[in-house]
């Protein structure tokens, strides 16, 4: 033990936290550079964004995340928030963001890019991409026939014991605001009931596809692009599920939709206003329906991702994205029934 | 060569006052003994001294410089004191030489005076070894090295030698004793064994409730202690009542001289009479004259080889309580054997 | 006024008492405090949101069901998981310290590799090997399997630097040699067994990553789902509450089995401890650790390697692999620097001034540590968005965060050094010359050297791992290991997150390398003192 070398590993830990102090990195917006919030998955975003950059020059600082954390840290933020754009998986959040008065307008033709009813009534958020609620299920254990056409059918007595769902994901939420918004509170609760008493609860929808593709359970509420994705990267021999989707006008035929907003205290509103107006624009959605996300870009006119079955033919859901509003009426739900 | 004088010194922890006015003079080049039992403040004061902890009140001064007096204070590493704390307190990371050459400045580090000292110390064979692989009188020695190798005013003891045997106590007792005495440091050593205050001293201060109850001279103090608790303390004492009169004191054991410098008009008191003495002789049979003297019996007997204290029950009617008396070992006697015991003066009488 | 001289007037001794302080150098103080002000912020961020929401909104939230559920979730695998820990860790340092083990050296080493394995890492890795692992058991048997070491290493510690007259004085006693281990062996290493277990309990409650992944439902996974589903900090600060309460009766109980005097560090022995032969039970011995270390580190590395073979990802890692990891390193060295600077002015005021107030402090500071990573950056985001904007998400503040969420680990292994450096030998030190700073350097720095290591070295594999309040407060554009892990595991794409996960396990494996190594060595010599 010599004490030169414990001396010098102290000093050295001490420059290193002084250097640090230094130069503590942080992104500042201008006409040539925004701050770009985004919960959406993180190599779609990349691939929007170099392409953003490379066709406007300018520069897109990325901080990817939770969608919640992101939110809630921008509304802790305020006006003090260093974000411009802030891109998301699900409208709930976006929603929340809008009551606090915290989005800015986005421009009338970046609006005018996607059918109006999926982007924001106030026009304070725009629809980028599109996901679509369905049911996995088993091939080897269910038959296309013995499908359920309504989602409501989960909560019956003949599928105990043969349902898997994530309640605390964020896609669940939205199914449960759209059975209380159709059908009356009493009816989403007795069916939350119902389902909870029938199924195998899993932390996300990752694992109840999977357990589904595994036979563990038979069939699954999610988003279409789960499924995909896991046939993705097991390949066609390891997937032994498929997906079917609900009646047409039922309460579980919902669209979700992927969506990103200006802030209000952005300093650097045009280049923010730009970016959206690439994420809905021919190229950006080009973009989307070939970065192996297998959402459904909402231009008309837009190609479809491999192998999906095109969102005309689902006839649109009963509710539009914004009307399911901020989802924190069904939280309340599921905690009062202990799925919380 | 420098004075250490500690002046109406107060220092407390909390609400416990630990020294309440320390008056201590240690004169240039001597060893003074701060003596007193476990808890009085010993450690403390020296604590203040070293610069370790301030004073509340009061003032120390070193050579005539101010060390502390509640508006200067000067840091431990500016006093040039000394320190070698208990148990010796030995850097256990650095070996035997690096632990002495501690205090010097880099260049001086492997000298010569280093070696010297060592040597001088009797530890210059050891100077490779880490302090965990020396025994306890080694560990002693190395301090003691590692104080001295910075030339200081002044030396601090703190019990240096509590924790070893008897025969290595008493020998490196003397040791340090002649080594310090060659320095000419002037030394405060704390301990609360008498013996060894007397023995290695040429002051002695007594250290009691928080302030010094006595100091001076190992026989002034010996002989004639202020009061009967610091009698006990320095030693065997027997207290007996006396009257005065015309520079002898009246007891039971017959008429005492008493130290030329205190002698009461009249009136009555006691004395105090060391076991040493006493003067005991056997007698041949119970009814036998005791002659000059009292008559009384051994009651037990505490035989030390060099010596052997006695505990004598006089006979009735004298009225005073057992009697101690150190006589030469060969000159033991066992209990039950009928004796004379006479007194030898002079003796001092209690405050 | 005679008495004046001797007994100064009251104002007098007040201003001199006042001055002592003066003593304690003023760069500790103020380390303190900071420390001190650092661990508070996430605690009353957490008061004044739950605050904020009225008392009708916490009555809400915690009057429900799904709490006692979570509750007794928490507390069941809490106790399960420390109670084997506890058993794996100073079993396993009893055989590597107290026996005459073949191979010791490489069980010292393999023994500590899997604390530089992230839980979150373990428990990927059993699942995807078996996706029917779920629930308690997992939960536990995970949990166990990465945080054991946290007992295992102080107890090798303490067991390597035990008195062993001790234990012979009590074989001469007539205590038979298994009694002796429990009343004699056991109780001597009991303050590092409690200490391990302490830390051990304290990361249960703040693990996230590890729980999501085994599906096992505690506070920290709830507190974690309602945040994401209903966005404001209310739910997750007001369930947050309920861990800080079970944090603070953790750290009551350990500080009545401890004592509130703590434990003076002894003169210690000077000859080496007699190693038990282990006879016919070597086989067994050698079997019962090679499972151990062949569970704990050889599955989740098994899957890795696997998965980066076999994974099949459309997405390969980014070239993004190399900024991510030096990322990683240089936040991870910065916290573990700071939590290790931070750590030593409570450790010295923790020792050497032991009293309510002092170990009152030094005790706050584990309170974060039963606390998830999202709710102390949440409570730092709040700060710094107020009061210091300029340090929002910037490096700075996220080392902050490592180090308020780490600072426990480092305390312990700096507060146990501490006791190996008494202030009276840097009072010689100043008697014989040298300034505060300097005896501080040249006496107290050298001897609590091989505990600051330690303390770098766990707070650097913590870090290195973070991954909540690293998505939170890292400077925008940065990635960590940790951060990419995450988003291709959330993705199926475990082919791609593989190589990410195994760059962790390498940066974490060298301090935790190190660790076992200089530990057991630091132990042996201050031993010998």
């Amino acid at each position: 033990m010599s004490i030169p070398r414990s001396l010098l590993s102290v000093a050295l830990a001490f420059s290193c936290v002084l250097l640090l102090v230094a130069c503590g990195a942080s992104s500042s917006s201008g006409p040539h550079s925004i701050t770009l919030y985004s919960g959406q998955h993180e190599q779609t975003t990349t691939l929007l964004v170099h392409a953003f950059e490379r066709a406007t020059r300018i520069r897109v600082h990325v901080r990817s995340g939770d969608e919640a954390e992101l939110g809630d840290q921008i509304a802790e933020e305020g006006g003090a928030s260093p974000a411009d754009v802030f891109y998301t998986e699900n409208t709930p959040i976006l929603e929340y963001l809008r009551e606090r008065g915290l989005l800015a307008q986005v421009d009338a033709s970046t609006l005018a890019s996607v059918p109006r009813r999926y982007s924001s009534a106030e026009g304070d958020w725009v629809g980028v991409s599109a996901r679509v609620s369905a049911l996995v299920y088993n091939t080897s254990r269910l038959q296309p026939g013995e499908l359920p056409g309504s989602i409501l059918e989960l909560a019956q007595p003949r599928w105990k014991g043969r349902v898997a769902f994530a309640p605390a994901e964020t896609d669940f939420q939205p199914l449960v605001t759209s059975i209380a918004k159709l059908e009356g509170t009493a009816t989403a609760e007795r069916w939350l009931k119902g389902l909870a008493a029938n199924a195998t609860t899993y932390p996300d929808n990752e694992t109840a596809v999977t357990q589904v593709n595994d036979g563990q359970s038979e069939v699954a509420p999610i988003n279409h692009y789960y499924w995909y994705r896991l046939r993705a990267e097991l390949g066609a021999a390891g997937t032994h599920s498929a997906l079917h989707y609900f009646d047409h006008g039922d309460a579980g035929e919902l669209v979700n939709v992927s969506g990103a907003a200006v802030l209000a205290s952005s300093p650097a509103k045009p280049a923010a206003q730009r970016f959206l107006a690439f994420l809905v624009s021919a190229e950006g959605q080009r973009l989307l329906a070939h970065s192996h996300s297998y959402e459904y870009p909402l231009r008309p006119g837009a190609p479809l991702p491999a192998g999906l079955r095109s969102l005309s033919s689902i006839s649109p859901a009963a509710l539009t994205p914004a009307q399911l509003g901020d989802g924190r009426a069904a939280l309340a739900l599921e905690q009062k029934l202990g799925l919380l | 060569m420098s004075r250490l004088e500690v002046n109406g010194l107060v220092k407390g922890y909390g609400r416990r006052e630990v020294l309440r006015g320390v008056d201590l003079d240690v004169p240039a080049g001597s060893l003074t003994a701060v003596l007193g039992l476990s808890g009085c403040g010993k450690t403390t004061l020296l604590r203040v001294i070293a610069g370790f902890e301030r004073a509340e009140a009061g003032s120390v001064s070193l050579g005539g410089r101010t060390l502390d007096d509640g508006s200067t204070y000067v840091p431990p590493e500016r006093r040039g004191i000394g320190y070698v704390p208990q148990e010796g307190a030995l850097f256990p990371h650095l070996s035997v030489q690096d632990n002495v050459s501690f205090g010097l400045p880099r260049a001086e580090r492997r000298g010569e005076a280093v070696h010297a000292l060592l040597e001088l110390v009797g530890i210059a064979p050891l100077a490779r070894r880490l302090p965990h692989q020396l025994s306890g009188g080694e560990q002693q020695r190395v301090a003691l090295a590692r104080a001295l190798a910075r030339s200081p005013s002044a030396l601090l003891l703190d019990e240096p030698f509590s924790s070893l045997d008897a025969g290595l106590r008493a020998s490196l007792r003397e040791e340090v004793h002649l080594l310090l005495r060659s320095q000419g440091v002037t030394t405060v050593l704390v301990t609360h064994d008498q013996e060894e205050a007397l023995s290695m001293a040429d002051v002695v201060a007594v250290l009691r409730d928080g302030v010094v109850v006595q100091q001076g001279e190992p026989a002034a103090l010996y002989q004639r202690p202020s009061d009967e608790l610091l009698a006990r303390f320095l030693g065997a004492v027997n207290v007996l009542p006396a009257s005065f009169s015309a520079g002898s004191a009246m007891t039971a054991l017959g008429p005492l001289q008493l130290h030329d410098s205190e002698v009461p008009e009249r009136g009555s008191g006691s004395v105090i009479v060391r076991p040493e003495q006493l003067e005991v002789r056997a007698r041949a049979s119970e009814e036998a004259d005791p002659g000059e003297g009292v008559a009384g019996r051994v009651q037990q007997c505490r035989y030390y080889g060099h010596d052997a204290l006695l505990e004598i029950l006089p006979e009735d009617g004298i009225g005073i309580d057992p009697l101690l008396a150190r006589v030469l070992g060969e000159s033991a006697l066992p209990a039950g054997t009928a004796v004379t015991v006479a007194a030898r003066g002079p003796v001092s009488v209690l405050g | 006024m005679s008495t004046a001289a001797a007994h100064p007037r009251p104002a007098q001794r007040i201003a001199h008492a006042r001055s002592g302080w003066r003593r304690w150098p003023l760069a500790s103080g103020t380390g303190a405090a900071i420390a001190t002000g650092l661990v508070l912020l996430p605690l009353v961020f957490l008061v004044v949101q739950a605050q904020r929401s009225g008392w009708g909104e916490v009555e809400r939230l915690l009057l429900r069901h799904t709490v006692a559920v979570l509750l007794w979730n928490t507390v069941r695998l809490a106790a399960a998981c420390t109670l084997l820990c506890a058993v794996l860790g100073v079993g396993a340092a009893w055989l590597v310290e107290r026996t005459a083990l073949p191979l010791r050296g490489l069980w010292r080493v393999l023994l500590v590799l899997p604390l530089g394995i992230p839980d979150f890492v373990v428990g990927f890795g059993w699942v995807s090997l078996d996706h029917g692992l779920h629930g308690y058991w997992a939960a536990v048997m995970v949990m166990t399997l990465s945080l054991y070491p946290l007992v295992y290493l102080p107890v090798a510690t303490a067991l390597a630097s035990g008195d062993a007259s001790l234990e012979e004085a009590a074989r001469s006693l007539g205590t038979g040699r298994w009694r002796t281990f429990w009343r004699v062996t056991m109780r001597q290493v009991r303050p590092a067994v409690l200490g391990g277990c302490l830390l051990v309990t304290l990361a249960l409650l703040a693990e996230y990553g590890a729980f999501e992944i085994t599906q096992y439902r505690t506070f920290t996974v709830e507190i974690f789902t309602e945040f994401r589903l209903g966005f404001d900090a209310v739910g997750a600060c007001v369930l947050s509450l309920v861990l800080v309460a079970i944090g603070l009766v953790v750290l009551a109980g350990e500080l009545t089995l401890t004592g509130v005097r703590g434990q003076r560090s002894g003169p210690g022995v000077a000859r080496p401890i007699a190693r038990i032969g282990l006879g016919r039970m070597t086989a067994p011995v050698l079997i019962a650790l090679a499972t151990l270390a062949g569970v704990a580190l050889g599955v989740p590395v098994y899957a890795l390697c696997y998965w980066m073979i076999r994974g099949g990802s459309t997405t390969l890692p980014s070239a993004s692999i190399v900024g991510a990891l030096g990322h990683t390193a240089e936040f991870s060295a910065a916290a573990a620097a700071a939590a290790t600077a931070l750590s030593i002015p409570l450790a010295a005021l923790s020792v050497r001034r032991r009293g309510r107030v002092t170990l009152l402090l030094e005790r706050f500071a584990f309170v974060p540590m039963a606390l998830p990573g999202l709710v102390v950056a949440l409570g730092l985001v709040s700060f710094t968005v107020r009061y210091a904007i300029s340090l929002y998400q910037s490096t700075l503040e996220l080392v902050v965060a490592y180090a308020i969420l780490f600072l426990p680990l480092a305390l312990v292994a700096v507060r146990a050094a501490m006791g190996q450096a008494p202030a009276s030998l840097e009072e010689v030190g100043r008697s014989l010359g040298c300034g505060p700073l300097t005896a501080w350097r040249r006496v107290t720095l050298p001897l609590i050297a091989p505990g600051l290591r330690a303390a770098f070295a766990l707070v650097f594999i913590s870090s290195a791992t973070e991954l909540t309040a690293t998505l939170l407060l890292r400077p925008t554009g940065v990635d960590t290991l940790a951060t990419q892990f995450w988003t291709y595991s959330t993705n199926f794409a475990y082919g791609a997150a593989a190589p990410y996960a195994a760059l962790m396990v390498a940066i974490s494996a060298v301090p935790a390398y190190l660790l076992s190594r200089r530990m057991t060595a630091g132990a042996r010599r201050g031993s010998l003192r």
